[in-house]
């Protein structure tokens, strides 16, 4: 919230001023008095006079009141108007869509100011026929972004869950569908304005806008602009005043979208300064490195409580061509490790600790620019959730080609055709014409393998895949999972796999790390562990797995909130074997290439 | 069995191409599907994506109108989507997502959300409905505490309680569960199974389990359908269609199905080649472009559901007997 304040006190601060012109003690401003053209001050006239002698300032405030009432609304009118097409455009497809769409193409066809002549000529210049020209200009834009929004929302499946309700059509375009594309609109909003009080400018500096003697701050450039050489400062006044108008209206909008997105975030990513400025503070490691070495990891996010560490001192290492798998349950961090080896902490998170070397470098302490470079071609992630991965208004054959391009310079047509090959590299039957699909057009399998295809699509030696055969039934499951082992294969690529499937685990991965509660409890080798768990946990795990005869035991309980984690072994609230000894943290222990985090597993073991 | 709830009768579904110039085949996502869920039954639904599980549980809601055969949902025929009396009807099914993230909107507070089906369908006061609300939190094993926190707070298996919660506010007797565990981990996985075990017995909720995890489904159900483009391969009670598989889809989907115990472990047969699209499917028997027993009379006609040893296992294969 308190982002919001400053922004919205400026502007706020201008619209006051403008609009209290009447009650201030200004001069009149169309009063001329040529005897003091040009002068630069006077008392009573502290920004002086213009050409024919009327005063600046009073001039700028009152020339604000028909600035900004054009400005804000004729992108209001856009707005309104412009979304409400969208929406039904994009919620009704067909005949709303043609409409909708083609209208807006009609539209941006027109050059403005021919537009704005065409309309002049018609009703006459004026403040009225100026609002109309520019709603209309910037109409397109509001029906454009509020349909592709729509369009994804709309096979969303919360929207769906609502319409399984029986709600009616009103109701979920107004309480569902209109809060999920509030915040691009906003953002067209404060575009629309700043640039309606720069059209403004423009057109009246043109004489099609606003009737002089009104003043406005075009009209004020426009006459500034004849008389520059004996008085600049004329011209600098009105400029000043339309910049600082622009970019309140760009913050206050950025600030309300910010606000107005419970999604959480906010708060830039932040690396501790002595990262910064001493990268180089933890030693080489030894050779031979292995592919990635992640020591003592920790993440932190801000909540308003205090801070919580979803991922605290994670050590775990992979060499090339090998198969590591993150197990564990919902909220025991597994995402946000690899999300903070990958460098795309939400907004909220930073790494605290730790260090992460992605052949001998730490990406921790990279600068943002080297590890974008990285992403997507060295290493690259893929995700849980393909469909909020995946444009919604473009070709998924673009996207695989666009995501080529991004790291390789080759020509557009060798890019696409690159990608109809990744396509059917992972499986995509019919490649070429699913190339021209749009991600919503295929199915779940499908839109995996898409992001599969952009994951390997610059050979990355890293591949970090988070959960991604959780929503693809077994067959394409068996079928990725040897695609996986093919690419790691062949291209001596390290896999680190995020799995909940302990049965997947044990067909694909060597070793194997057991998260619960942010901390490692045990870490070895996949056959070992599975043959012989440690770890209650890791025991509890094994039990709640349905493939035996056996009816699966869930584990009591839930992973506990980060902010409330019990003092000693975190495990000990859902262990059945837990005493008092638990009450104290324990280590994390190795065995014999097997790592264990409880105190008790020396008795239990026996 | 009791009484039929849920009746599909030869229920096709296509979808026709959409857009101004109407480009492309129609698809044919459910071809001639008969069904029935009987009250207080689970049936189990499985198959390769695409095969149409989801079109086929959407269609019984009444969400999609079939484009050809019926469905009757307690003895009255489907109304029209959009309807008032298929709107009222809302009330008396519930459907379970499969992805925990894109299920929930992210803008609006857990509590208005499960709430949403008490506020379209009952006259009940603020506070009532709230009172409701508390006691589904913790039916489905949620803190009533957090009614007015958002998504974004909750992880995987909890965001599934809640959508759980909200198909269930308006205490139907009909759900569709659309994958509701596949994107969950083992132990939540367990414990949703067992609250949709749990629920099911305690409201006499018939339930349609759609699922590509096979071990799931033989917990959970008492019948399956096996599906692949459009059409049911096998149907039959669960431990049977597990243990005896007739159809060679099965026996491949069977044997994909990761296991924990090495020895448990079928011979892994990867299906050659690729599904074909739903838009153009194979003639005859629609699995033959990738089935190791295809013969040339395979491409004549759809091999009809018949009754295969055991009363109520059927399979939709001409050379059911040869192969087993
Ligand atoms: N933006 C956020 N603000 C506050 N807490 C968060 C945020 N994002 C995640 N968390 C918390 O961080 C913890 C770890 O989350 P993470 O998603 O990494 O777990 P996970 O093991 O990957 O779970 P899942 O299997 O459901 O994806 C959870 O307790 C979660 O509630
Ligand atoms: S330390 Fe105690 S509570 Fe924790 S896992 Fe071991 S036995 Fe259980
Ligand atoms: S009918 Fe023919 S192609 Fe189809 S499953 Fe049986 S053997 Fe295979
Ligand atoms: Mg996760």
């Amino acid at each position: 919230m308190r982002r919001l304040w400053l922004p919205a006190g400026f502007v706020a601060l201008i619209v006051l001023i403008a609009a209290a012109a009447p009650l201030l003690p200004l001069m009149d401003p169309v009063r001329q008095d040529v005897a003091n053209r040009l002068v630069a001050y006077l008392p009573g006239s502290p920004m002086g006079r213009d050409e024919f002698g009327r005063d600046v300032m009073s001039r700028l405030i009152w020339g604000a009141r028909s600035s900004l009432a054009v400005a804000f609304a004729s992108a209001a009118i856009a707005a309104v108007i412009g979304t409400a097409l969208g929406l039904l455009g994009g919620w009704f497809r067909g005949l709303a869509e043609v409409l909708a769409i083609r209208g807006a193409d009609v539209v941006l066809c027109f050059p403005p100011v021919l537009l704005a002549l065409l309309v002049v000529t018609l009703l006459g210049p004026g403040t009225g026929t100026l609002i109309l020209v520019l709603s209309v200009l910037y109409l397109p834009g509001f029906i454009r972004v509020s349909f592709a929004e729509v369009l994804s929302a709309r096979s969303q499946d919360y929207v769906e869950a609502v319409r399984a309700l029986g709600a009616r059509t009103p109701r979920i375009l107004l309480r569902t569908v209109l809060p999920n594309i509030a915040g691009p609109v906003l953002v067209q909003v404060s575009l629309a304005v700043a640039s309606a009080v720069v059209l403004e400018s423009g057109l009246s500096f043109l004489g099609l806008g606003v009737v002089p003697p009104t003043p406005s701050w075009g009209l004020m450039i426009r006459g500034a602009r004849a008389t520059m050489e004996q008085a600049p400062m004329l011209l600098l006044w009105p400029c000043l005043a339309l910049t600082a108008t622009i970019l309140a209206m760009n913050l206050l909008c950025d600030a309300v979208r910010d606000v107005a997105d419970k999604r959480g975030g906010g708060g830039a990513p932040k690396l501790r300064l002595v990262d910064r400025l001493l990268p180089g503070l933890f030693p080489a490691p030894a050779a031979p490195r292995p592919l990635l070495d992640v020591q003592g990891l920790t993440v932190e996010i801000a909540v308003p409580g205090g801070i919580i560490r979803p991922v605290e001192d994670m050590s775990f290492r992979l060499d090339t061509g090998r198969t590591l798998a993150i197990v564990g349950e919902s909220g025991s961090g597994k995402s946000m490790a690899a999300t903070a080896i990958m460098g795309l902490l939400p907004p909220a998170a930073r790494v605290a600790d730790g260090v992460a070397r992605f052949d001998g470098e730490d990406l921790l302490r990279m600068p943002e620019a080297a590890r974008r470079k990285l992403r997507g071609g060295a290493m690259a992630m893929v995700f849980q959730d393909p469909m909020s991965s995946l444009n919604p208004v473009h070709r998924v054959g673009d996207q695989v080609a666009e995501a080529i391009r991004a790291h390789r310079d080759v020509p557009a047509a060798k890019a696409s055709a690159e990608a109809v090959g990744l396509l059917k590299r992972v499986g995509i039957a019919d490649p070429d014409r699913r190339a021209r699909a749009y991600p919503h057009e295929l199915s779940g399998g499908m839109r995996q393998r898409v992001m599969i295809a952009m994951a390997i699509a610059n050979k990355p030696r890293l591949l970090i895949a988070d959960e991604p055969t959780t929503a693809l039934d077994v067959t394409v499951q068996a079928a990725i999972l040897d695609l996986l082992a093919d690419l790691r294969r062949e291209e001596g690529m390290g896999l680190v796999l995020i799995t909940h499937s302990l049965g997947v685990v044990a067909e694909v991965a060597e070793d194997v790390v057991v998260m619960y509660a942010a901390q490692v409890v045990e870490r070895g080798p996949v056959s070992q562990v599975f043959a012989n768990p440690l770890h209650p946990y890791t025991r509890a795990l094994l039990a709640a797995v349905p493939d035996g005869d056996i009816e699966p035991e869930g584990i009591p309980g839930v992973v506990p909130r980060p902010d409330r984690w019990p003092p000693g072994c975190r495990f000990a609230p859902r262990c059945t074997f837990a005493t008092e000894a638990c009450e104290t943290p324990p280590p994390l222990e190795e065995v014999q290439g097997q790592a264990v985090r409880c105190v008790r597993w020396r008795e239990l073991r026996a | 069995m009791s009484e039929p709830l849920v009746v599909a009768e030869r229920v096709e579904m296509t979808f026709a191409p959409r857009g101004i110039f109407a480009l492309g085949k129609p698809v044919r996502a459910v071809a001639g599907v008969d069904a029935t869920v009987a009250r207080g039954e689970a049936l189990g639904v499985v198959g390769e994506s695409g095969s149409g599980k989801s079109t086929l549980g959407r269609v019984l809601l009444g969400l999609l109108a079939a484009t050809g055969g019926a469905v009757r949902f307690d003895g009255m025929v489907l109304p029209k989507p959009g309807s008032a009396a298929w709107r009222a009807l809302r009330a008396r099914m519930g459907i379970v997502f499969q992805d925990p993230f894109g299920s929930l909107d992210a803008r609006r507070t857990i509590g208005a959300q499960v709430e949403d089906g008490l506020a379209i369908h009952t006259s009940l006061s603020a506070a009532e409905r709230r009172a409701q609300l508390t006691e589904m939190f913790v039916r489905v094993g949620l803190d009533p505490q957090r009614l007015d926190a958002y998504p974004h707070e909750f992880s995987g298996g909890q965001r599934q309680r809640l959508g759980i919660a909200r198909a269930l506010a308006t205490n139907p007797d009909f759900l569709v569960a659309d994958e509701p565990v596949s994107a969950l981990d083992v132990s939540i996985q367990a414990q949703v199974v067992k609250l949709l075990a749990e629920l099911r017995r305690d409201l006499g909720l018939a339930m349609l389990f759609i699922s590509h995890d096979l071990p799931v489904v033989r917990h959970l159900c008492d019948r399956v359908i096996v599906m692949y483009l459009g059409r049911v391969m096998e149907e039959g009670p669960v431990a049977e269609v597990f243990a005896r598989p007739l159809h060679p889809y099965t026996r491949a989907l069977l044997s994909a199905t990761p296991m924990l115990d090495p020895a448990r472990r079928l011979t892994r047969e990867i299906l050659p080649g690729e599904p074909p699209s739903p838009s153009d499917p194979p003639s005859g028997c629609v699995f033959r472009t990738r089935c190791r027993h295809v013969r040339p009379e395979c491409a004549e006609t759809v091999p009809p559901l018949r009754e295969f040893g055991s009363l109520a296992h059927r399979v939709a294969c001409i050379r059911a007997d040869e192969i087993n």
